[in-house]
């Protein structure tokens, strides 16, 4: 290598694709530069109202990641930014960033909120997706990082006309800075991520679908805003005409999607069913009375992911009307109120029907200046502007050195996204390995006092929130209550206790008033505790010594019209919080030894591509694969639906993984049991009946799937029914396919049905495939699908139209009417119900393909067994949250990729086995792993062994030792406290939330109540 | 073990008003094991009653207290100063310590927290079952090890009753007939001629029906 790799890497886009690969590079030993466009990170997940399929609240999971990436050491957030140019080459980029003028200095900012509530000018907000309003100083959303306000030049009256400057004069810190101009920043960086999102389909120049003229009409992402609480209605729906509640709701699917001659976007944009089904779902749940109509037009549904199906089961059960129709004209109800719509029914039935309000499901499209992005850096775009990728290299771009994540490579949802985001920093980092920690910074703090046994000396810092907190509460009194609490010496009120200012300000008060305990009573912990509890860390004092009184969330938000009662209430809060801490003891964190060497569990694609990804960044990797040769099912696919050949490209990952110096493969080896937690597992294996013991800090699981053996059609009577890896074997090779006339594919062959609700998405792509392979190679031949739903989702949609372009045939069939397959004569025939036709249709087919479901292995609940992990209902292991952590398992150190997981394609296949390399070389880049102080720990002298802790707990840290009493795995320990709840012998107590603390502030809050009760 | 219920707490807090100084006092053995009386669930109860206390504007003081085991006069001397400061005890434990307390204590109150249900074992969290009833003369080598005294309605010796159906008996649908129980288990170990040896009739006088029993060892073995 002739020029020096650099231990840097930018990520362009701050949305969850860009946040996910910043902390995982950040995590593993890279600095990143991560450049958002708008003033916050967040992107559109934070417009978000919930999540499917979960239904989690989008802004509760998102905004500890924000938090995170605001915190991290090794993050540099650049907002207002964009990249302008790209030189140099992999290893060693040079990159021009052009930052925006803010107007406001970050440093000086408190984000009060003073120059938003003077600013006269408003604005329609971009984060309200244009359904409210913000003022020309602003901030994007409450939880936005940087929690900093910007002034947009483009609105702000001084800046446009040169009269104004009211937020100047009221800014209490002097941060307006009208001099601020756009500058060009130089970074050095070894890599590029590429991350900068999507916009939605802009439905305005259709004048067919009548928006921007129906006021009731609004797309799925304005929708997203009125559901959502911090929303332009508080979460209260009601429709933009006259504000009332709309009863009646139309869901109109593929808007800007699966559209040839509206728009060009042929492609599906993969996640509309799915958010639609959820946004009927939350709807319902939104609504007073719950007697909602709810109704859903749609081609096919599209619930392919893991738990979808079951998503959509449920919205039928809950009423929710499925409508196969796609409304072709929408016109204004009586005064603008409402709307109707037209549509034909499948009998052919033309409809007109009237709706309160109707939502537009807007399709995913490539950025407006994706182009100019591509071009800026030299890298290819698809037909569709969408960044061009392969199947086998599924973040790789064009050029060398650049990887490119998120909906920019081509529709998907979001822990698609998030999966990718880690396969591209595994990428990043396997080229940059040689310099892994090179410029990642280091905290240091000084030596910690030792305060155990002195009597508390407790500092209470009461945040006036601007005016979140202060608004309602009367701080200025709580301050004071606070000062006459016991063990109390010191207590003030700030403006805003989280500024830069304040942390200096508390490090010096704790060492001018020797503090040994810290109260700060403001918002949630969840995004503040690990700030304050460094500046305690950086005072020299033990970071465990801080206790939060959550008077914002808990207080001030919600008793607005309360404010006499809100400061009785702030009061008490502040009286336990001082009662707890002062019984807080320094807790020291556990150091854990990384065994560095990884456990890969299964030798096809995926383990593959993990193994040699670990490897590759120089982390020696064990993989055991049961059967004698390596592949998996990748060694029975032809090609990926891109039409890239998959034997070539398997046989070199093979070649290479074989002959990998840091990989050790074993063949025909299965695990016995298993030991130890994330940093040193310890697994005992079978290798040809001889048996020995790996030791290691991580473990994937890539074990993989298989296509089922169908139980019907008379598969396994006829040899003219195949399975789709058997019709694929008979494509490849011999003049089967070239002799026969007439073929037939059934969908759903074991899948969608209720013995096995999911759907096997893969299926239908395999089958589109197929049925080109067919006409292609046989042109004379006929070709039929029969299908319930036809789920070629994101670019593959363009397969399915080709197929139909070939003249092959799709019948639709229902779950309750599935077609006949029968014998007569020697000749193989299929009789079923003709969707177009309303009749029923009979034919002779040569050869009939079942598309099979993927099945999980049996394997699955062995090791669910021996490693505590999760399975779910259908047999699949289970990530730790569908959503954000699409890789992790719910225990520490355990990864997943693969089929194991749920059916997927090879390019997903990849994408997940590359991402749990990134996750793993988290844990496998450090020598010690720190876990937290706060567990719970475990008096075996007073233990009675009732084994209520053993029962409870979820993490399988109590054991039953070798004297066959109760003993405790402190590693596995999370501190959750259940077993401190369950415990009848109080042997268990959670540190710093032990029994005498929570006595103590439950006597805190009745004290006064005690004293000022009328005498009996 | 022992299993007791904690009484509803209404009823509770009816059974010391009019006490000034109640101390509410755990049983660390048994009755902590099925979580309900031990010295966690004292202090619990009493941080109640406190909370009670507070909102109805009673003037009664209420402190937490507990020892191992209430049956034994050797453990109470940890507790001397917090009994001496009551004028009741709300014992958590079984009868036997709300007793043994009344009998110790002769100018205290001595009032149940608890109610005592029966001796049994932990089938799975949270469900305990009984399975002995103190007889006094143990036939489980002649039943296959389950007990028709405490498992049968009627505690017959030698077979089901006529009200067994399906395995069930008359008195619920939902209960086992020990009888059936008894029966499949000997089949399973291959002992069903055991079945046909007649257990002569039960002499009761063992059992509670001979008035309160009593255990006198001998001095080396106590």
């Amino acid at each position: 290598m002739a020029n020096k790799n650099v231990g840097a890497v930018m990520v362009v886009g701050g949305g969850i694709a860009g946040i996910g690969a910043a902390l995982d590079l950040a995590d593993s030993g890279y600095f990143v530069y991560l450049v958002e466009k708008s003033p916050g990170i967040g992107g559109t997940m934070a417009q978000l109202d919930k999540t499917f399929p979960t239904n989690d609240c989008a802004m509760c999971i998102l905004s500890p990641k924000l938090v995170e990436c605001g915190r991290h050491l090794n993050i540099e957030l650049l907002t207002l930014s964009e990249v302008t140019s790209v030189t140099g080459s992999a290893g060693d980029f040079t990159v021009e960033v052009l930052k925006r003028a803010r107007y406001i200095d970050p440093d000086k900012c408190i984000a009060c909120g003073s120059c938003t509530e003077k600013c006269p000018r408003k604005a329609d907000s971009e984060f309200d997706a244009g359904m409210g309003k913000r003022k020309a100083a602003y901030i994007k959303y409450a939880q936005t990082v940087p929690l900093k306000y910007v002034i947009d030049g483009s609105q702000c009256i001084y800046i446009q006309k040169g009269r104004c400057k009211a937020c100047e004069k009221f800014c209490p810190t002097g941060a307006i800075n009208f001099e601020d101009k756009d500058e060009t920043l130089t970074f050095h960086v070894g890599s590029v991520i590429l991350a900068p999102g999507f916009s939605t389909f802009d439905p305005k120049p259709f004048d067919f679908f009548g928006y921007g003229r129906i006021p009731d009409l609004v797309t799925s992402l304005e929708y997203e805003r009125l559901l959502s609480a911090n929303g332009p209605c508080m979460g209260h729906l009601v429709r933009p005409s006259d504000h009332r509640e709309p009863k009646k709701i139309a869901w109109i699917q593929c808007v800007g999607s699966r559209s040839t001659n509206r728009c060009n976007n042929t492609y599906c944009s993969s996640v509309c069913c799915m958010y639609a089904l959820k946004q009927a779902l939350v709807t319902s749940e939104h609504l007073t009375g719950g007697n909602a109509e709810l109704s859903i037009f749609y081609m096919d549904m599209r619930s392919h992911g893991k738990e979808f199906e079951r998503v959509y089961e449920t919205a039928k059960q809950k009423g929710v009307r499925f409508v196969r129709a796609r409304p072709h004209t929408i016109l204004p109800g009586r005064s603008d109120l409402g709307l109707s719509m037209v549509y034909a029914t499948e009998q052919g039935e033309q409809i007109n029907e009237s709706f309160d309000m109707a939502i537009l499901s807007v399709g995913l499209e490539a950025p407006p200046d994706a182009q100019n992005i591509c071009k800026m850096l030299g890298i290819e775009q698809n037909k569709f502007r969408f960044v061009k990728t392969s199947c086998l290299d599924p973040v790789k771009t064009s050029r060398e050195g650049i990887y490119a994540t998120g909906v920019i490579t081509g529709p998907k949802d979001i822990p698609q996204a998030v999966v990718e985001s880690s396969a591209a920093a595994a990428q990043s980092a396997r080229s940059l390995a040689d310099v892994r920690g090179t410029l990642a910074k280091k905290k240091q703090y000084p030596p910690e006092l030792d305060v155990l046994g002195q009597d508390p000396r407790i500092g209470v810092f009461v945040c006036s929130c601007g005016i979140n907190i202060a608004g309602t509460v009367d701080v200025k009194a709580v301050t004071e209550y606070a000062k006459t609490l016991p063990g109390v010496v010191f207590a003030e009120n700030n403006l805003f206790t989280c500024s830069t200012d304040t942390q200096k300000l508390i490090s010096q008060i704790i060492r001018e008033n020797n503090l040994n305990r810290v109260v700060i009573a403001a918002c949630t912990p969840r995004t503040h505790e690990p700030m304050f509890q460094d500046t305690l860390k950086e005072s020299g004092l033990n970071g465990y010594l801080v206790e939060m009184a959550n008077i914002r969330n808990q207080n001030s938000w919600v008793h607005q019209s309360e404010p006499q009662k809100a400061t009785a209430k702030a009061k008490k809060q502040v009286a336990m919080a001082v009662a707890q801490v002062a019984g807080s003891r320094p807790l020291a964190n556990i150091t854990v030894e990384v065994v560095p060497r990884a456990l890969v569990v299964g030798g096809g694609l995926a383990g593959l591509v993990t193994s040699l990804t670990l490897a590759d960044q120089g982390f020696e990797t064990v993989l055991v694969e049961k059967e004698q040769k390596l592949g998996g099912n990748a060694l029975h696919i032809n090609t990926t639906w891109q039409g890239e050949p998959v034997g070539g490209f398997l046989a070199d990952l093979i070649k290479k993984v074989e002959n990998h110096p840091k990989i050790s493969v074993s063949k025909q080896t299965s695990i016995l049991s298993a030991t130890g937690s994330v940093g040193h597992f310890s697994t005992s294996i079978s290798v040809n009946g001889q048996s020995s013991s790996v030791d290691h800090g991580i473990a994937v699981f890539a074990t993989g799937g298989q296509e089922s053996r169908p139980e019907e059609y008379l598969y396994g009577q006829d040899s003219r029914v195949h399975t789709h890896l058997e019709f694929d074997a008979l494509l490849a090779g011999g003049d089967a396919v070239d002799k026969a006339q007439s073929f037939a594919f059934i969908q759903c062959v074991g899948s969608r049905e209720p013995q096995r609700p999911y759907c096997s998405r893969v299926c239908c792509t395999h089958t589109v495939k197929g049925a080109i392979a067919v006409r292609k190679k046989n042109p004379d031949s006929s070709v039929f699908v029969f299908y319930r739903d036809i789920r070629t989702y994101g670019e593959r949609e363009d397969l399915y139209t080709e197929a139909r372009n070939l003249g092959v045939i799709f019948v639709r069939y229902s779950l309750d009417s599935k077609p006949q397959v029968f014998v007569e004569d020697g000749a193989l025939y299929i009789k079923a119900m003709d969707h177009v036709l309303q009749m029923p249709i009979q034919l002779e087919v040569d050869h009939l393909v079942l598309a099979a479901a993927i099945v999980p292995r049996q394997e699955n609940q062995g090791l669910v067994d021996l490693y505590k992990c999760g399975l779910n209902a259908d047999g699949f292991l289970n990530e730790a949250h569908p959503k954000l952590r699409p890789v992790d398992m719910s225990v520490e150190g355990l990864f997943i990729a693969g089929l194991c997981h749920y059916p997927k394609p090879v390019e997903e296949s990849i994408a997940q086995a590359q991402a749990a390399a990134s996750r793993a070389a988290v844990v496998l880049s450090k020598k010690t792993l720190m876990l937290s102080g706060k567990i719970s720990k475990h008096n075996r002298d007073i233990c009675m062994s009732c084994l209520a802790c053993f029962r409870a707990c979820p993490y399988g840290s109590p054991f039953i030792d070798k004297d066959g009493r109760v003993s405790h795995n402190e590693v596995k320990c999370t501190g959750c406290g259940i077993c401190a709840g369950v415990c009848p012998a109080k042997a268990f107590q959670v540190e710093n939330y032990r029994d005498d603390q929570i006595l103590a502030m439950v006597d805190s809050y009745t004290k006064d109540l005690w004293e000022n009760a009328p005498a009996r | 073990m022992i299993v007791g219920k904690q009484k509803p707490i209404d009823d509770i807090w009816e059974m010391i008003s009019g006490y000034q100084k109640v101390l509410v006092f755990g049983c660390n053995t048994c009755v902590a094991v099925c979580h309900q009386g031990g010295n966690k669930e004292a202090e619990i109860l009493a941080s109640l009653l406190r909370m009670r206390a507070t909102q109805e504007g009673a003037g009664i003081q209420i402190k937490n207290g507990g020892i191992e085991r209430q049956c034994e006069h050797e453990f109470f001397e940890s507790a001397r100063d917090d009994i001496e400061w009551a004028d009741a005890v709300l014992s958590l434990a079984c009868g036997v310590g709300v007793q043994f307390i009344a009998g110790k204590y002769p100018a205290k109150v001595a009032l149940p927290g608890l109610d005592t249900l029966f001796m049994g074992d932990v089938q799975a969290p949270g469900l305990l079952t009984e399975a002995c009833q103190g007889c006094g003369k143990c036939i489980l080598h002649l039943t296959a090890g389950i007990c028709p005294i405490s498992r049968c309605a009627k505690r017959i010796m030698n077979g089901p009753c006529g009200g067994s159906t399906k395995g069930k008996c008359e008195i619920n649908k939902e209960l086992d007939c020990a009888w059936q129980l008894i029966l499949d288990r000997l089949e399973a170990l291959g002992r069903l001629d055991e079945y046909e040896r007649v257990i002569p009739v039960k002499d009761w006088s063992t059992e509670r029906a001979g008035g309160p029993r009593k255990l006198v060892m001998d001095k080396e073995a106590s």
